[in-house]
């Protein structure tokens, strides 16, 4: 679903990404785990846009998407919830909702009829948002927050969710349910690229993993494998 | 050495001699007035530089320091019978204190704000100089007849070298004022205001001082102004004129007295030029060429934006087609200045004069300035000794944002001389703490203790002055600036100059031993080479080591470094390691974020591990390592009934 | 002192002050989306109101003419984004500041030389007879005049709450990087806020004009007023412009009236450089975090 080739991204002059390869089958919930500044989120940054790559390929759905701005990438079906979830602040949790099924649906009137189904399967999956429809986004609490990042990515109908570090920042019960949710997204089927500090967690949910260290893929396999692969764990406590 | 400096200083004194041999060889009143008019915009549009150029910001109120330095000085000459000199520093004074007025509030905010800010002085001044009929006579305008120098009365050719002398004095000064420590700063404080307060250097202050002596400056100009036309009306004095000295400042090139002076030469000669209708066609011709010229090349280099191309083509084409349709180019002398200044700052952003300069600096092949020869390390950072004594306190550190707490109770001590890490999963509040800390957030709770005494809350500037210095996780480098002015700018201990004596261009010695200095710190952290590099222009690694380098130029107690190993390439990340033990042994004490956790346990003596804005775990990074909650911490076991959890924990090797 | 006098020195004057806030609206649009203004936006309102004028007299009937000059105003607006704006954007630079003052001064030297210098009446069908409410004098075109704004920005408003392009334009303001990842182009969005403060530098155009008569610097005293009441309220605040463009407006008429007509202009500068200094944000503005 998700094809990455060899991709070289950075900021400025400066190279972050030296040659990423991934693949995200339909279907799968892939993890990308490793140490801070290893590169993860400018992964996901870079495959979705919010950085041009400077070389490499991102194919999504057999599509070339690499090059494209965010905004375009977004409207062929992608949906990336980034690190440190971003809703719009002033906006209600109705509105941050309806704002992620932005590209397939009207955009002068009309609108709420047309997202009324798909609200109504996120509310289930997710009833604290139905309490709190009508509150400003910047009020709810941080897991909250992540909740409605993930429900807003979940409402473009996209054919893969890139979540970046949903668990952070966040107090550990809530950390819990967080991944509670991605549990129950991966038994609907959702194709999921997850970034992860949390690499024992990531592994749990995952059904394959990638570790990057220096801007590169070090080490991949399934859960299982890399469980028993002392490299893994040497990337976060030495 | 010696071929740059007789080609800079050459080109200077030759250009000088020649002006002010015009009036011996022609006798031409109407040349004269124009060759004087050159020199007061001279002097205007350094002083414009100033803001425009050096701070970056759009000034908007440099007509309206024209005026009120004229009138200051036509009032004290009408008035008070004031001789010249006493006029025109009556005029600078004027210009000095109103622009440090301005400064202080409007210099908070940048940017747009700024810009209105001055405007509305710009109007508010008009409106005084109109309005204040018994003091300005208003509309009907003021004459006043040119008092003497010394006893002499001016003829036009006298006040000509005057005025020329005038400008060829706040030149060097200005020249030698630019290449000190507040030519620097000046810049610095453009690129990243927060680094710069970070690094000592006051921000704010300077802001300020730069703003009132490019006024003082603007007022000076005025006063000359006056004198040359003996007759002042408040009209003069508005936005329009105010749009043309931006064209001349932008189109001559920022931040350049060469181009503060061809901008001068322009907008003297503009009205000539306009009112010729040949001449006009072939100098728009002239610029339809040059933008389709240097838009071949630019689009050949694929450098630049194809709008940055087109742009200027289109505006110079609309000259060009625009000149064979209208009769009287006069009337549209507005929307002239407007096609050739928006060509020239979408087209070259570095004015004329910049585009002249690289040029004839490649022609002439203009060696760059020497630099002084590094001194020894010991003289830069002699060692200290440390006593093992707590060096820095925190007493349950707070710190909230709305009603996220991102630092939630911290209390910790850091020792004299040693390597504190402090380390702890994203979000777990080690920046947030750090930030507070060196003083840019206030602390919402509690207290920090350097060698004792409280460290100075919420500012940047106060806290950088009692000896603490820090990186920036992401990088607040001066990138304009090369990599030796970096350093430079944070340079303690050095400048000692008063300012009078380093107008004078008195501060040579000293300037050498911050270049020595310097290039020391330089060479410490491997950039010695690339010591005349701008910032921007080094790569990601050399732009960490040089922010650790410009840290280190504060000579600090405590060094901060906010993960410095963020994003190294693995080489990079040795030789950091090498370098942050070098910097230990000098007996500076050092708090280092960071997340690799090799890099923690190889230099920290002591590690304390935060998560949710709370201390969780200290000791030694061995220890601190198989604590049972920094393991949950850092890998997020979470604790529910997967069986894959069970069996996982077993098998995983104790670290 | 006749408080009669000054409750309609109140009235009139804080029926323009109405005026200022409808410009200053203008600038908080863009401000919301790019942190942008369009320093040339006194020129929007003059030659719009040119514009409109030569529909006028063309023939186009009045009720016909309002739409046309609104969407010249718009097409000037995007013309002001594309030409002076977006590529400073792109480069993070604030050379838009002074590109947008360049572009005014186009604008400016156009006006001059196609509709003249002269001051030129402006014909309209409501009628400017005094009616007398309360012991003030207040004519039809006065009220109309605040009709006209709050109808404008209550359109708007209506839009950006009620359609689902006017809450994009909302996530835009609130965080560019995200909205652009729910697929909505951060460009298009300023390209539209551009679009809409230009039609309502129009509207501030076509609503003053039969007041002011209609000049090349028609707008140049309004303009500056309008930058003082949106700072002064604050570029991000929504309605607190009303409120300062309402006081502003009375603070000024009571000014000419009782010191002098030259000094009309002081309060507004002198608020705006206070503002500045007390609260650097606005009175109704929000305090940044920096960040590092």
């Amino acid at each position: 679903m998700l094809k990455v080739e060899n991709l070289h991204a950075g900021y400025g002059s400066s190279e972050v990404l030296n040659g990423v390869s991934l693949h995200v089958k339909p279907g799968q919930v892939v993890a990308l785990i490793g140490a801070n500044g290893a590169g993860k989120t400018t992964t996901m940054r870079a495959i979705s846009g919010m950085i041009r790559p400077t070389s490499g390929s991102v194919l999504l759905d057999g599509k070339a998407a690499q090059g494209m701005g965010a905004a375009r990438i977004a409207r062929i079906g992608l949906a990336h919830a980034p690190e440190g979830r971003k809703v719009f602040g002033p906006l209600s949790v109705e509105d941050n909702l309806l704002l992620g099924a932005f590209s397939r649906l009207p955009h002068f009137f009309g609108f709420h009829r047309k997202a009324e189904e798909e609200l109504q399967r996120v509310y289930e999956l997710f009833p604290r948002l139905l309490e709190r429809r009508g509150q400003a986004a910047g009020t709810l609490s941080g897991g909250e927050q992540q909740m409605l990042a993930i429900a807003r990515a979940l409402m473009a109908k996209p054919k893969v969710i890139l979540l970046d570090e949903p668990s952070m920042g966040l107090a550990p019960v809530i950390v819990q349910e967080v991944f509670n949710i991605i549990r129950r997204l991966k038994d609907a089927g959702i194709t999921l690229l997850l970034v992860e500090q949390f690499a024992k967690s990531a592994l749990e949910v995952a059904d394959y993993a990638y570790v990057m260290e220096h801007g590169q893929i070090a080490v991949e396999g399934t859960p299982a494998e890399l469980n028993k692969n002392d490299r893994v764990l040497a990337a976060y406590l030495g | 050495m010696l071929k740059r400096f007789l080609l800079l200083r050459g080109a200077e004194i030759i250009v000088l001699m020649a002006l002010a041999s015009v009036p011996l060889m022609v006798n031409n009143t109407y040349a004269l007035g124009l060759l004087t008019l050159l020199a007061i915009y001279g002097i205007l549009l350094i002083g414009l530089d100033v803001t425009v150029g050096y701070l970056g910001q759009v000034n908007l109120a440099q007509a309206a320091f024209l005026g009120l330095g004229a009138y200051a000085a036509g009032l004290s000459a009408t008035m008070l019978g004031y001789g010249m000199m006493a006029s025109l520093s009556i005029s600078m004074l004027v210009g000095l204190v109103l622009g440090g007025l301005l400064a202080f509030p409007a210099l908070r905010l940048d940017g747009p704000q700024f810009a209105l800010a001055t405007l509305s002085f710009s109007a508010l001044s008009t409106t005084v100089l109109n309005e204040w009929e018994g003091l300005t006579s208003g509309a009907q305008g003021l004459s006043l007849s040119r008092p003497t120098w010394l006893g002499l009365s001016m003829d036009a050719q006298g006040f000509y070298w005057l005025c020329l002398l005038m400008l060829a004095l706040v030149w060097m000064l200005m020249r030698n004022l630019l290449a000190s420590q507040w030519g620097r700063a000046f810049e610095a404080l453009r690129d990243s205001p927060i680094a710069t307060d970070a690094m000592g250097v006051g921000t704010y202050r300077h802001k300020v001082a730069g703003f009132a002596l490019g006024s003082s400056l603007g007022a000076l100009a005025g006063g000359l102004y006056a004198f040359n036309f003996q007759y002042l009306q408040p009209q003069s004095f508005t936005y329009d004129l105010m749009v043309i000295l931006l064209l001349g400042v932008v189109l001559g090139g920022r931040k350049s007295l060469w181009g503060a002076f061809f901008g001068a030469c322009l907008i003297v000669l503009l009205p000539n030029l306009l009112s010729n209708k040949l001449l006009f066609e072939l100098i728009s011709a002239a610029g339809l060429l040059l933008a389709v010229v240097s838009g071949v090349r630019a689009w050949k280099s694929k450098s630049t934006q194809h709008f940055q191309i087109l742009a200027p083509i289109v505006a110079m084409g609309i000259l060009v087609v625009g000149g064979f349709m209208v009769e009287n180019t006069e009337n549209w002398r507005k929307a002239i200045f407007a096609l050739m200044l928006f060509s020239v700052v979408v087209g070259l952003p570095d004015g004329v004069m910049g585009y002249i300069a690289k040029l004839l600096t490649r022609i002439l092949r203009v060696p760059p300035a020497d630099i002084a020869a590094a001194v020894s390390l010991d003289t830069v950072l002699p060692k200290r000794e440390s006593d093992g004594q707590t060096l820095l306190e925190l007493n349950d550190l707070q710190r909230y944002f709305g009603g996220v707490k991102a630092v939630d109770g911290i209390s910790l001590k850091v020792r004299a001389g040693q390597v504190h890490g402090l380390i702890g999963p994203n979000g777990s509040g080690k920046s947030t703490a750090v930030n507070v800390i060196s003083g840019l957030y206030a602390p919402s709770g509690g207290e920090i203790r350097l060698q004792g005494k409280r460290l100075p809350s919420g500012s940047l500037l106060k806290v950088a002055r009692v000896g603490v210095a820090r990186t920036f996780q992401n990088l607040q480098l001066f990138g304009e600036l090369s990599a030796l002015d970096n350093v430079m700018v944070a340079l303690k201990g050095v400048y000692r100059t008063p300012l009078p004596l380093l107008l004078l261009g008195l501060a040579r010695a000293e300037e050498q031993r911050a270049q020595g200095e310097a290039l020391a710190l330089l060479e410490l952290v491997g950039l010695k080479a690339q010591a005349r590099m701008a910032a921007k222009d080094l790569t990601y690694g050399s732009q960490r080591f040089l922010e650790i380098a410009r840290a280190l130029a504060r000579k600090p107690a405590l060094l901060i470094l906010d993960e410095p190993a963020a994003g190294l390439a693995h080489p990079d990340v040795q030789v950091l390691i090498t370098l942050i033990k070098t910097i230990h042994e000098r007996g500076i004490t050092i708090i280092l974020i960071e997340h690799h956790m090799d890099v923690v346990s190889e230099l920290c003596d002591v590690v304390t591990v935060l998560d949710g804005g709370k201390v969780i775990a200290e000791g030694v990074p061995d220890e601190v390592k198989r604590d049972a909650k920094v393991i949950k911490a850092y890998l997020g076991v979470v604790q529910d009934d997967a069986p894959s959890d069970a069996v996982d924990r077993k098998e995983a090797p104790a670290c | 002192m006749n408080i009669e006098i000054i409750a309609q020195m109140v009235v009139s004057g804080a029926l323009m002050g109405l005026v200022y806030a409808l410009i200053a609206y203008g600038f908080q649009l863009t401000y919301a989306t790019s942190k942008s203004i369009n320093f040339g936006q006194g020129e929007l309102v003059m030659l719009s109101a040119f514009f409109s004028l030569t529909l006028l007299n063309i023939g186009v009937p009045y009720w016909l003419m309002v739409p046309g000059g609104l969407l010249f105003g718009a097409a000037l607006g995007l013309l002001v984004e594309r030409a002076g704006v977006r590529l400073a954007l792109q480069q993070k630079s604030e050379g838009w500041i002074l590109l947008t003052i360049i572009l005014g001064l186009l604008g400016f030297s156009s006006a001059e030389n196609i509709w003249g210098r002269d001051d030129r009446p402006f014909p309209t069908p409501i009628s400017s007879d005094a009616l007398h409410v309360f012991g003030i004098n207040i004519t039809p075109l006065e009220i109309s005049v605040a009709i006209g704004v709050f109808a404008i920005m209550g359109l708007v408003e209506l839009f950006k709450r009620n359609t689902l392009l006017g809450k994009a334009f909302e996530a835009v303001s609130a965080d560019r990087d995200a909205a652009e990842l729910m697929g909505i182009s951060a460009t298009r969005t300023i390209m539209l806020s551009y679009g809409l403060s230009g039609m309502v530098a129009a509207m501030a155009g076509i609503l003053i004009s039969p007041i002011t008569t209609v000049g090349p610097t028609m707008a140049s005293a309004l303009i500056l007023k309008a930058f003082a009441v949106a700072v002064v309220a604050g570029l991000d605040s929504g309605f607190g412009v009303v409120l300062v463009g309402i006081v502003l407006g009375a603070l000024e008429s009571l000014t000419s009236f009782y010191i002098g007509s030259g000094w009309r202009e002081a309060p507004g500068l002198v608020l705006l450089i206070l503002a500045l200094a007390v609260r650097p944000n606005g009175v109704f503005g929000k305090a940044t975090i920096r960040k590092v």
